[in-house]
């Protein structure tokens, strides 16, 4: 089989979900199938913005982020649900665990999409066919449609794997760039936003193959290294390994929500900051994670946004410390204007096991009461080993995280 | 005014005011050193409005001539150039010149300077301490009063009170206190004075104040007189007037924080185990408070260890004198330890464990003057 396979270079796939949240219903309730469907945040509300939805609705002109009410102008037939982020979780986590049986070099970006490595996988077969195999035993399984792209580097399948919706197999070899690749507009481009491609049409480069043949110097010149990494990702160079760990490597985490209306009112706004400190406080506990600094967000009602933060010397990661410091933050910072979202994270985190806390002087009498509870703790683990005791898991949080913070769902496809 | 002094006086002068002038003050005056010539000498000022420093040159001392020819008068110059130029000229002697337009010059051999000045009427008068409330120290024992604490004063302005040392009279004994809230550090003198009025507790000395007064006043036996009043603090030798604002606010109450009983006491040489700790936190030092680990072990044996996975690990044994009492475990900042035992000059420690939670103690064998103590660090 190895006849199939570079003897140089890696063959990567990327496996793309197809409409993933809206496949994830049809695949608990059948009847939706072939019908248009729609996820979309609470109606009543200003986020009620779809996040999803399905082919047949993507067909009549539905698109994600548009306003309820706007899709549902386009396909009034429209079935629209809320989300429900619990079965993504579990359908998330049974597609992760089937890559992993393939490889270990399984590298999670979001909830619905991931990398493989599957360069020393010949034994399984040639990659074409371990791809159709994923693909048919996802759907077969699970009930969900997924494009694969198969390629020498990450950006390559990545780009591959989008030419081919739904259930799509997409083979994108160095030779086939200047056919498939670069005549796509430069806004299709992987990593090419909507500022950089204005900024890039300015250069005169509208295509992806534009953007092959221009100069470096110019283009580092309006983006930096960017425009580099860009470049050489158009020409089909790009060396990031797929990296199973690079999930792990948050640097911070945090909550924000908009309100349903904008605010200066003080019984709206510090619940508020209640609120979100303590989703933030549940999430540190369940990565087991503790920060020192703590940055504060707040938007006003003409969108101008600010964020303002503080680090100090003990770490941080129970909802009173988060929120008190947070709120004082917030009343410094505040110019008194509406307030349309708040926001509050908690960054440059530490994973707990690795710090150590220098006790204060002017409040170790509160820290010595589980003293002898620590004590026996500690005698136990130099008899029986590391890792005897475990602090029993916070209480799940069964509330509904918004669509930002999906990486938390990937934790424990390896468990 | 006019005046012809020895250069080394004038050096030693200048860096003494230099150690309250600032480039960043709210005056644009205090970034210059103001000079005055009396019949008497001549008189250096240098103050950043929290500490002044006055510096005298005597005309004549012990039969020494150290300025001759003077015309009394009075200038500020700017301490951006004055004292390098003085430092790098040529002769032993210098002499400055000012005329009425403020302009300064300064002739050395054949270098001739032309330095613009200021009115010295403009520069702030520096508060005249009208108190009784006065002590006088010796010189070397002050320095080591100021040794042995300002280290632990806090760096940080989270609790300014914690910037400062706390100065304490009570019963006939001085008590020199600073904490940054991780270690703590005390020196006790026995104090007899004469003067009944003498009456302050709890002020509180900028750190940074006594910092620079240790490095102006000379390790010797001379006295040194020290007056208090409501806020602030001077100190005077026969040239030197240190004048230094007092922090405000109360400081925290720690003697109750201070365990009074032991449950683990070891006696040890202080050199052998400051160099253990020493090694111990070569590894240390990546890890965050440069945390080591101490073990009692059977046999009056110490472990001293500290592991950073990244880097490696290592063991250090220490045979001490005595270990009574219970078994302990405990980590803590190797920093923090080997900054206690720095200031210990007797061959023996004597440290007193209550708990791996629990602030432990450090004192020289058989004094009871000085109390160093550290805060654990919690690993989890």
């Amino acid at each position: 089989m190895t006849r199939w396979y570079p003897k140089n270079g890696r063959v990567i796939f990327h496996v793309d979900m197809n409409s993933f949240y809206a496949s994830v219903e049809a695949a608990y309730n059948p009847d939706l199938k072939g019908k248009p469907l729609a996820i979309a945040g609470n109606p009543e509300e200003r986020r009620g913005i779809i996040v999803t939805s399905s082919y047949e609705a993507r067909a009549k002109g539905v698109k994600t982020t548009m306003p309820l009410w706007q899709a549902k102008k386009l396909c009034p037939e429209l079935i629209v649900m809320r989300p429900n982020f619990e079965r993504y979780r579990k359908a998330s986590s049974e597609i992760f665990k089937m890559m992993a049986e393939i490889t270990p070099y399984v590298q999670p970006v979001s909830i619905d999409e991931g990398y493989l490595d599957i360069t020393d996988c010949h034994e399984q077969g040639s990659p074409l066919e371990i791809a159709e195999q994923l693909q048919a035993k996802i759907l077969n399984e699970l009930d969900l449609p997924c494009s694969i792209g198969i390629a020498p580097n990450k950006f390559l399948a990545k780009m591959a794997s989008d030419m081919k919706k739904p259930m799509g197999i997409t083979v994108l070899r160095k030779r086939d760039l200047p056919q498939k690749l670069w005549p796509l507009a430069i806004g299709e481009m992987y990593g090419v936003g909507e500022k950089t491609a204005e900024k890039l049409n300015k250069l005169d480069i509208y295509t992806i193959g534009d953007l092959v043949g221009s100069d470096l110097f110019q283009l580092k010149r309006v983006l930096g290294i960017n425009g580099e990494r860009l470049q050489n990702r158009a020409k089909g160079i790009d060396s990031s390994p797929v990296d199973p760990d690079a999930i792990y490597d948050f640097k911070s985490i945090g909550n924000s929500e908009t309100l349903r209306e904008d605010t200066t009112d003080d019984n709206v706004i510090k619940p508020l900051f209640r609120k979100l400190s303590r989703k933030v406080s549940v999430r540190l506990k369940r990565k087991k994670v503790v920060g020192q600094t703590l940055q504060v967000m707040i938007r006003y009602d003409d969108r101008k946004t600010i964020t303002r933060s503080i680090t100090q010397s003990n770490f941080l990661e129970e909802e009173d410390e988060i929120f008190s410091l947070a709120y004082d933050l917030f009343e410094k910072h505040w110019s008194g204007d509406p307030i349309r979202l708040l926001g509050v994270t908690v960054q440059s985190l530490v994973e707990k096991k690795e710090i150590s806390e220098q006790l204060d002087l002017f409040s170790y009498q509160k820290e010595t009461k589980n003293e002898k509870l620590i004590d026996v703790m500690n005698k136990l683990t130099s008899k029986y080993g590391k890792n005897i005791f475990q602090k029993s898991e916070v209480q799940e949080d069964r509330s509904q995280p918004r669509t930002s913070f999906q990486k938390d769902f990937l934790d424990d496809y390896r468990k | 005014m006019r005046f012809v002094v020895q250069r080394d006086l004038l050096i030693e002068s200048i860096q003494h005011v230099m150690k309250a002038i600032s480039s960043r003050v709210t005056i644009p005056i205090l970034t210059g050193i103001k000079i005055e010539a009396s019949k008497d000498g001549i008189k250096l000022t240098g103050s950043d409005s929290d500490i002044s420093i006055e510096s005298f040159i005597p005309k004549e001392e012990d039969g020494i001539i150290n300025v001759e020819e003077i015309e009394t008068g009075s200038i500020v110059v700017q301490a951006k150039y004055f004292p390098d130029i003085i430092r790098k000229l040529p002769l032993k002697t210098v002499e400055i010149v000012t005329d009425d337009q403020f302009q300064v010059t300064i002739l050395s051999g054949g270098s001739e300077f032309h330095l613009n000045g200021q009115d010295a009427v403009e520069y702030p008068q520096l508060p005249v301490l009208h108190t009784d409330n006065s002590f006088e120290l010796k010189n070397d024992l002050l320095k080591e009063l100021i040794r042995q604490t300002v280290f632990a004063v806090s760096t940080v302005e989270t609790r300014p009170i914690l910037t400062g040392v706390n100065m304490r009279l009570e019963n006939d004994q001085l008590d020199f206190v600073a904490t940054d809230s991780h270690r703590l550090a005390s020196r006790k003198i026995p104090l007899s004075t004469e003067n009944d009025q003498l009456d302050f507790d709890n002020i509180v000395i900028p750190g940074k104040s006594l910092a620079e007064l240790n490095k102006i006043i000379d390790d010797n036996e001379e006295t040194i007189m020290i007056s208090v009043t409501e806020n602030q603090i001077l100190f005077q030798t026969k040239n030197l007037y240190f004048l230094s604002r007092l922090l405000d606010g109360n400081y925290p109450e720690t003697s109750r924080l201070i365990p009074d009983q032991s449950k683990t006491t070891v006696l040890t040489k202080t050199k052998e185990l400051l160099q253990a700790i020493d090694r111990a936190s070569l590894l240390a030092k990546e890890n965050r408070n440069n945390v080591v680990k101490l073990q009692t072990k059977a046999n009056n044996q110490l472990e001293i260890s500290s592991n950073t996975p990244e880097v490696g690990q290592v063991t250090e044994e220490v045979t001490t004198d005595t270990i009574e009492g219970e078994e302990l475990k405990i980590s803590f900042s190797a920093k923090y330890m080997i900054d206690a035992l720095k200031i210990i000059q007797e061959d023996r420690v004597k440290i007193e464990f209550t708990g791996a939670m629990r602030p432990f103690i450090i004192r020289p064998m058989d004094n009871e003057q000085i109390l160093q103590l550290i805060l654990p660090v919690r690993t989890y």
